[in-house]
């Protein structure tokens, strides 16, 4: 009897058995790993943005999303509303409609909020017997000082980085993501069971060679300036003289890139380095002071400059009005003369200038990496007419952009030899597989030394008080040197000169031991020109810079070339 | 082996008798030890509750390793991202805006050219200067509203009781253009020359 009551349990347990192990073992199996097995990513780092000094310009924290499921929170959905509300600034109704969503059981509650915000507002809602709010990983990117050189470090958009270094660089930046898997019991990792990790891979961070508390400064002033002459826009260059670094790199208007979609799309990219503009009489200094180093005119060269000059068919005239004046080439500079220029420019032979504005860098990309620059235009040697010719010489019908033209007058300041500008520390790869960064940069002899020296004192005379255009710029104290700029501007509608300016200027200091070159371009104020509009702006932006980095003067005499005969 | 038994034999010495004595073998009586059970039962008893609660053990203290490990990388999760969070805050604090900012509610203001002097011959390099108080706006100026918010204002010319409607409007238009200027006269001037192209 006993044994028939054995053998009939046992073979329950044995049909148990094969229903188990004989029929569908595996799914079995796979149940039972699934109940304590967790997968979860380990995300890596985004890598820093850092100014030159290891400030940061963008930093990665650890973020959370917090997220409701509505199927718990719809009883209570007032009460945790207000809650978040007060906790985290979002907005009630939405909330509040969100915790009450139906069919949903997942409702975003707010993104990229700081891990230890978030656990401690989940800790308080569980305090508060608030059920059915959770955390998910959502790393958060801050840029602490806002739009301080936003135009260049670009943002990051929900899942991917849509704009200026942030996207050219995103590959060193991003890092490999890595995971773990293991088994959970009551929580807590099981020992000896299932464990595999791959260590996720932080992102490098990338240096740049800005330095943030002048490239703020800079802002500032390129802010003021734009705003006070009512125009639309400016940028500010302030370069190392000697190694082509760039201090700071700044545009206006320009957005903060925490909150990247309150401002316009066409503030978003770098319009110092996006946008071409004719830089005017600033590059008369390129066409003299290659006259120099060809030995073809010195600073005291004398020249009768007529009250309009015919060429061919149409004339060209001065800025100012004057009877016939007699003026050295130095004060052509200094007063800055279309037609002296011009006509000292007669002496190039063909073919000539073209070559000598290649060699400053007019018409080629910096390749500094930042996105979408312009290489500026300009004209190919065998198409330059006389008029054309006469037109370049003094800076019109040839286009640039900002840290092109900083770099060719930077090329004076160097004693003739062309630094190539960078923005990057080091050497990293963009996106489209250049290498740049200031590792790469190149120098290359453009004029000699002793013409850069003569330019030099020739552009000491434009900030000089009684003989120059420009006495706003000068910086008390110190030798400057440097060159104003008033272009006519092409229009964005016609391909023509619209009847509006874009005033410049461009300098370095010390004059006879450069240190920094700084060039600021306003475009389209109401009124004023280079001289008054950018030179102030100048002056305060180089008077900061060598006060920052400690230059004293030289303490030399000032130039005193003659600017008339 | 030298048992008391052969002195028996010692009276009557006989021939050979050494050897007799030699040859006679006896059979070593049996000795039949019992080992005792109590002491190997409990070695082996031992060995194994010894086994059995080490093993436990042991397995507790991997879980307790295991739990205290749990905990810590929580900690470590939280240090770091509250460290993450104070750099963060560190940032901010250092953002050269905040730091103008606060310079301005003190009363500083900028400096002009600097001057350097020299400590060997006290000769003095530049051209010193006071510091003057000047309006250095590091403030943006409030953004424009856009069109649909910021429509123009409609003034009603009536003619019966003129004073009171047109007093009104000019009022409202007033102080749109007063909060939004906040930079001083300059902005409210260009807003208001703003707003009268438009």
């Amino acid at each position: 009897m006993g044994f028939v009551v054995i053998a009939m349990v046992l073979s329950v347990f044995g049909a148990r058995l094969v229903q188990l192990q004989g029929v569908d073992p595996n799914s079995y199996a796979a149940m039972a790993a699934a109940e304590g097995l967790v997968e979860v990513d380990l995300p890596a780092e985004r890598g820093d943005i850092l100014d030159r000094n290891g400030k940061a310009l963008a930093d990665s924290v650890d973020g959370l999303m917090i997220v409701a499921d509505p199927l718990m929170t719809a009883e209570k959905a007032p009460e945790i509303a207000r809650f978040l509300y007060r906790e985290l600034d979002v907005d009630y109704a939405a909330t509040l409609n969100r915790l009450r969503e139906e069919g949903s059981r997942y409702e975003y509650i707010a993104r990229r909020v700081p891990a230890t915000q978030a656990n401690a507002v989940i800790a308080a809602a569980e305090k508060l017997k608030f059920k059915g709010l959770y955390t998910q990983h959502d790393p958060l990117r801050d840029y602490p000082v806002g739009d301080v050189a936003a135009n260049l470090v670009g943002f990051l958009g929900t899942d991917e980085p849509l704009a200026g270094l942030e996207r050219t660089f995103d590959d060193q930046l991003s890092g490999t993501d890595g995971s773990a898997r293991y088994e959970v019991g009551a929580g807590k990792k099981i020992p000896l069971g299932e464990n595999t990790v791959t260590d996720p891979v932080d992102g490098q961070d990338l240096q740049t060679t800005i330095d943030l508390d002048l490239q703020w400064y800079t802002q500032r002033v390129l802010r003021q300036t734009v705003q006070q002459w009512g125009a639309d826009s400016g940028l500010a260059v302030v370069m190392d003289s000697q190694t082509g670094e760039l201090l700071a790199l700044a545009d206006h208007p320009t957005f903060d890139a925490n909150h990247p979609t309150e401002s316009p799309k066409a503030d978003l990219g770098s319009r110092a380095m996006q946008d071409v503009y004719e830089p005017g009489s600033v590059e008369k200094v390129l066409t003299l002071s290659s006259l120099i180093d060809l030995g073809l005119v010195t600073p005291r060269t004398q020249i009768v400059v007529p009250p309009s000059l015919q060429r061919e068919d149409s004339p060209i005239g001065d800025w100012f009005d004057h009877g016939t004046i007699r003026l050295t080439l130095a004060g052509v500079l200094a007063k800055s003369s279309n037609i002296g220029t011009v006509l000292a420019a007669d002496h190039f032979k063909s073919g000539q200038l073209h070559e000598y504005l290649t060699r400053f860098g007019l018409g080629q990309r910096t390749a500094i990496g930042v996105r979408g620059e312009t290489e500026g235009l300009l004209p190919a040697a065998g198409v330059w007419t006389h008029q054309q010719q006469d037109r370049i010489a003094f800076g019109q019908s040839l286009s640039v952009n900002g840290v092109q033209m900083a770099a060719a007058i930077n090329t004076i300041a160097n004693g003739g030899v062309r630094v190539s500008p960078s923005l990057i520390m080091g050497s990293v790869t963009t996106d489209e597989g250049d290498v740049v960064g200031t590792d790469t940069t190149t120098e290359r002899r453009v004029i000699s030394e002793d013409a850069a020296r003569q330019t030099a004192l020739m552009m000491e005379r434009v900030v000089d008080e009684k003989v120059g255009v420009a006495p706003g710029a000068a910086v008390p104290g110190y030798r400057v040197a440097g060159k104003t700029g008033t272009a006519q501007a092409v229009g964005a509608d016609c391909a023509c000169y619209d009847g509006t300016f874009d005033v410049s200027f461009a300098g370095f200091a010390p004059a006879d031991d450069p240190r920094f070159t700084v060039y600021v371009v306003v475009k389209n104020p109401d009124t004023g020109g280079g001289g008054s509009v950018a030179g102030p702006a100048f002056s305060k932006i180089m008077s900061y810079t060598l006060k920052r980095y400690a230059v004293p003067p030289t303490g030399t005499r000032p130039s005193r070339l003659p600017v008339e005969w | 082996m030298s048992s008391p038994a052969p002195q028996r034999w010692n009276r009557v010495p006989r021939i050979a008798e050494v050897a007799v004595e030699r040859a006679r073998l006896t059979v070593v009586p049996r000795r039949r030890t019992r080992a005792a059970r109590m002491p190997f039962v409990a070695l082996v008893s031992l060995v194994l509750v010894g086994g059995v609660v080490g093993l436990l053990l042991f397995n507790t203290s991997m879980q307790q390793a295991s739990f205290a490990a749990t905990a810590l990388e929580g900690q470590s999760t939280t240090l770091a991202a509250r460290e993450q969070m104070l750099e963060m805050e560190l940032d901010e604090l250092r953002d050269p805006q905040r730091i103008a900012g606060a310079a301005q509610r003190l009363g500083m203001v900028q400096a002009c050219a600097p001057a350097f002097i020299k400590l060997g011959s006290n000769e003095v390099v530049g051209q010193p200067c006071a510091a003057v108080a000047s309006a250095f706006p590091i403030w943006p100026a409030e953004p424009k509203l856009p069109a649909d918010l910021n429509p123009p204002p409609n003034v009603v010319e009536v003619t019966a009781d003129p004073v009171v409607e047109s007093g009104v409007s000019d009022d409202t238009a007033d102080g749109a253009t007063g909060n939004r200027a906040r930079d001083g006269k300059k902005n409210q001037q260009q807003h208001q020359s703003q707003n009268s192209q438009r």
